[in-house]
């Protein structure tokens, strides 16, 4: 049919992707063909639904927030260009592509951007800030029904205490940054698969 | 003596008192294990002589005339052992005393050079008294007794996430590279031996291979006393140290195979393939061992809570046993220990007291300090006493193979292993891993353990050995720390983790897993989750008591912070100065800062001032605890020993808090009284109040006398402080909300709760029998929790 044809990937296709994410060849058809598996509609674009079907995400604390981070704002349906690009972040950090970076842009991979990623699962309003009560969703879904909001309250305000620097109450993502500076990022952040 | 102690100090070193009053001690109690064999000889002689002659003397003593009766007598054959025991670990801790007194000397030279030095001048000194009393670097003593203590302390505190992270690499360098360095080293050591000019024609090629296999592996704990002083970062740290741990097991197969094949002859492939298998079986088989006695340990903690005192009993011998078993079959003791101590924590964690925590902790380092200290001092001794077969090309054969090899080894490794890492190891890390590669006394004490060679091969060995592992000790042990500074290595991270690092690396380990499972990828974290909800699900039901087995990660990690900090304050005095000393979240109270944070001081945590009243409280607090500390001194008998109040006193101080405000707050007529969802709290609650003084929850502010606590010994679980901070704060928030509101009589306000008004009226009931009606004014007064 019709539709099998436009779901086979092209070659400018691939080197457009590589550009843009630093995967090989090998990994985008290898990612591909997990794309399609994952696309049971068979329309080029997964949906939310289509995410939802893995059993593991399920059981996921933080599964649907992973799922809404592959869509961007307000649409429902996400490419293959689109997948590649969140799957990006987390690929590992090269020692040599800190030299041939040709482009201004940094490299989705990168400290920063991986950070920046995870500070958005938390920043749900994208308001560039943590607020308390972000924090406390989160914490939430962390921790399960067991303990009760005092208990949890407190730990967010201790968090936050213990994070922020200009006192504004919330956590913004140079204060986000700071507090995981010990942190090792770039190995945490990393599937090594996608190396 | 003294002369040659003062020589090797600096100059002025013995104008202070105190210190030469430990250089007299240190004397005393050498002489004192140099003459009392002296004294034992000569004793020992006489009362041989009087043995041998009994029945001779029998005859002649009916003739004797009576001898006065000895008032005062000699006798140190019947306490010669545990004596010298004791006089050497006396001895070696005042060494290790000594050392840290002379001030410049622990900077440059480690101490497992100055141990061994120690050890030669103690051995020089003996010879030329003349005592072959000397005790050996015996294996038995060796590998039962002077060995565990240290592997089990590093097996207790391995850090295991770094471990299980960079297991592949550690295990590549651990298997893979003793087995070339032993097999390289054995190969061009037989090819040397086979130079006419060196004499040594009649070491086989098996030999040379036994000896490869000795001399091959990287040392715990050379490694443990040399890398603890140089503070390197965590990745080169675990690197080197989990790989001379896991060689013990290659180590382990090696030895027993030459030593067999060296024996029967000639090798065949099925041997060999034995061989493989065996290593296999050493490696797993102990790895199990050690596991099914760490979770029969966990389980046993389980029980303990009434009987506190023999908690870390426990720990240190199911450890020692699963280390005697895995012996016992010849299987790898180290590792055994090694998965003991590191299964058996978390749970043993969870349900062991603060105490019993921190009494294992230093008994280890304790045993494992003195240990040390007593095998290198021993090696010294050692050399000086053992026989010696110099063989210069052998010794420098070996020493040069050595280092030779070990590079080799580590960058040919590195460059196949950089390959599969996602952070890779740079050249500089290669080169600490490769110098960080020392020998020690385990090497020495397989050497002396071979008996199968003649004795004049077995003397070529040993003082090969001993070259090599002074070498590795003084070379590089003494060189390591000036490079480590030259090549500016990363040096470790001194601060504990906060809470904001502990909840967003758990945040990443879950999105991560998320990730994986997107990309149908079973990766490292896939099965790190599928592990954990294994392990909360049914692990930690059966092995953690009570409420505890329930208790996420984070929650956990959130009290141990909060304990902490409750003990410092405490421990750092009452007083004034408290304002700047309590961060704003001390989970007796929860209080939301009224005001913005001011600017941060010289600590990392921004605290807020605390209101006036607040303060009054706490001091109040403060007071209470820390004439309590004072009541602790007093001795018990150990069979009943009662609940410390400090230790159960966390609780304690909740309940009584809870209890105060409650009564407050039915005295001040709020009708309501929101129930939080555990149920469970109210016969808590009520248990409290019958069994503890009804007094005790009246503090009055000019309270002069100690609060009379009762320790309830009805409650001995770890406390429910979840559920009693979930009291305090919803008391809290009600209280709060009811100020801005000011002081009325409220219908309740919370109807979703209507069924717990019942429990309410009943405690209210229940208070009012039991508080004490005397003067309302005091109610007055006590005004802690408005702002």
């Amino acid at each position: 049919m019709g539709s099998r044809a436009s779901t086979l990937l092209r070659e400018e296709e691939i080197e457009e992707i590589k550009k843009e994410t630093g995967f090989s060849h090998s990994q985008i058809t290898r990612l591909y063909s997990r794309f399609t598996s994952l696309d049971k509609g068979e329309n080029g674009a997964l949906s939310r639904e289509d995410f939802q079907r893995i059993p593991e995400l399920a059981i996921n604390p933080l599964g649907d927030r992973i799922i809404n981070a592959f869509f961007p704002d307000g649409e429902d349906q996400v490419n293959f260009r689109g997948f590649m690009r969140t799957l990006a972040h987390f690929r590992p950090v090269e020692d040599n592509e800190k030299n041939k970076n040709v482009s201004n842009t940094e490299p989705l991979n990168s400290r920063t951007n991986k950070l920046h990623f995870a500070f958005q699962l938390y920043d749900l309003d994208r308001d560039d800030k943590i607020s308390r009560d972000e924090l406390l969703q989160v914490l939430r879904m962390m921790v399960g029904v067991n303990i009760s909001d005092e208990q949890l309250g407190s730990i967010a305000d201790r968090t936050i205490q213990e994070a922020d620097a200009n006192g504004d109450g919330c956590i913004s993502f140079t204060e986000f940054m700071k507090v995981l500076e010990k942190v090792d990022v770039e190995q945490k952040m990393s599937i090594r698969f996608l190396h | 003596m003294p002369a040659r102690m003062s020589s090797r100090a600096p100059a002025g070193f013995c104008r202070s008192l105190p210190e030469l009053g430990l250089l007299l001690l240190l004397v005393f109690v050498l002489l004192q294990g140099s003459v009392f064999p002296h004294g034992a000889d000569a004793s020992a002689d006489t009362s041989h002589h009087g043995g041998d002659g009994c029945s001779s003397t029998h005859v002649k003593e009916i003739n004797r005339t009576k001898k006065a009766f000895p008032v005062l007598s000699f006798e140190y054959e019947h306490i010669k052992t545990p004596f010298e025991v004791s006089i050497w670990v006396l001895f070696a801790s005042l060494m290790k005393l000594g050392f840290h007194l002379v001030p410049r000397l622990s900077s440059i030279v480690p101490e497992s050079c100055l141990l061994i030095v120690v050890g030669l001048l103690v051995g020089g000194l003996s010879k030329l008294i003349g005592d072959t009393e000397l005790p050996k670097l015996d294996s038995k003593n060796f590998f039962l007794v002077l060995l565990p203590p240290i592997i089990l302390d590093a097996g207790y505190f391995l850090p295991i996430r770094p471990f299980m992270e960079n297991l592949g690499t550690i295990l590549m360098f651990a298997v893979v590279g003793t087995l070339w360095n032993a097999f390289f080293i054995g190969s061009l050591l037989f090819a040397v031996c086979q130079i006419p000019a060196a004499g040594l024609t009649h070491l086989g090629l098996l030999s040379c291979l036994l000896f490869g296999s000795i001399i091959s592996a990287v040392d715990p704990v050379a490694v443990l006393a040399v890398f603890e002083e140089i503070h390197i970062n965590e990745l080169l740290h675990i690197l080197v140290f989990g790989e001379s741990l896991l060689n013990d097991a290659v180590t382990v197969v090696l030895y027993h195979l030459f030593e067999e094949f060296s024996v029967f002859g000639p090798v065949t492939v099925l041997d060999g393939f034995l061989g493989v298998i065996s290593f296999l079986v050493v490696a797993l088989g102990g790895v199990l061992v050690g596991a099914i006695y760490g979770i029969v340990a966990a389980f046993t903690s389980r029980f303990t809570s009434h009987m506190r005192v023999i908690e870390p009993l426990f720990v240190f011998v199911y450890s020692y046993i699963a280390y005697l078993s895995a012996e016992l079959f010849h299987l790898s003791g180290i590792m055994a220990l090694i998965a003991c101590g590191a299964v058996m924590r978390p749970y043993v964690e969870a349900n062991i007291s603060h105490k019993s925590h921190t009494t294992i902790k230093y008994f280890l380092k304790m045993w494992s300090s003195v240990s040390e200290t007593l095998i290198f001092i021993l090696l010294g001794v050692a050399t000086v006493g053992g026989p010696h077969n110099w063989n210069w090309i052998f010794v420098t054969a070996t020493v040069f193979l050595c280092l030779v090899a070990r590079v080799m080894g580590v960058v040919g490794l590195t460059f196949i292993i950089n390959k599969f890492r996602i952070v890779k190891l740079t050249t500089k890390d290669q080169f600490i891993v490769a110098y960080g590669g020392l020998r020690g006394a385990i090497a020495f004490s397989l050497g002396f353990l071979l008996e199968h060679e003649d004795e004049d091969m077995k003397h070529i060995f040993l003082t090969a050995i001993i070259t090599v592992i002074f070498f590795t000790v003084f070379v590089q042990g003494m060189t390591i720390k000036p490079l480590v500074e030259l090549l500016a290595v990363k040096k470790k991270q001194e601060a504990k983790r906060s809470i904001n690092e502990e909840i967003h690396i758990q945040f990443l380990d879950h999105l991560l897993t998320g990730i994986e499972d997107i990309c149908g990828h079973y990766g490292h974290h896939h099965w790190k989750d599928k592990l954990n909800r294994f392990n909360r699900k049914y692990v930690k039901k059966c092995l953690i008591a009570g409420e505890r087995s329930k208790e996420p990660q984070l929650i956990a990690f959130y009290h141990k912070l909060e304990f902490k900090q409750a003990i410092q304050l405490v421990e750092s005095g009452a007083g004034g100065k408290l304002s700047s000393a309590l961060p704003s979240t001390v989970s007796i109270q929860n209080i939301q800062p009224k005001k913005p944070p001011p600017a941060p001081e010289t600590r990392e945590r921004v605290l807020p001032q605390l209101p006036k009243a607040r303060e009054e409280e706490i001091r109040k607090i403060l007071r209470s605890n820390l004439q309590r500390t004072r009541q602790r001194l007093r001795s018990y008998n150990r069979h009943t020993l009662v609940a410390d109040p400090f230790e159960d006193g966390f609780s304690d101080l909740l309940k009584k808090q809870k209890m105060f405000e409650l009564e407050k707050k039915i005295k001040e007529m709020n009708n309501y009284l929101s129930v939080p969802a555990a149920t469970s709290d109210s016969p808590t609650l009520r248990r409290a109040r019958l069994a503890s003084d009804p007094q005790s929850y009246n503090v009055k502010p000019d309270a002069d006398g100690v609060p009379t606590i009762q320790v309830e010994l009805a409650s001995p679980q770890s406390p429910d402080s979840v559920n009693i901070v979930n009291i305090v704060d919803e008391v809290k928030r009600d209280r709060e909300k009811d100020e801005d509101m000011g002081l009325t009589m409220k219908p309740p306000s919370a109807p979703s709760k209507q069924g717990a008004e019942e429990d309410a009226k009943d405690q209210q009931k229940l208070m009012r029998c039991l508080s004490d009606p005397g003067p309302s004014a005091d109610e007055g007064e006590d005004d802690p929790f408005l702002p």
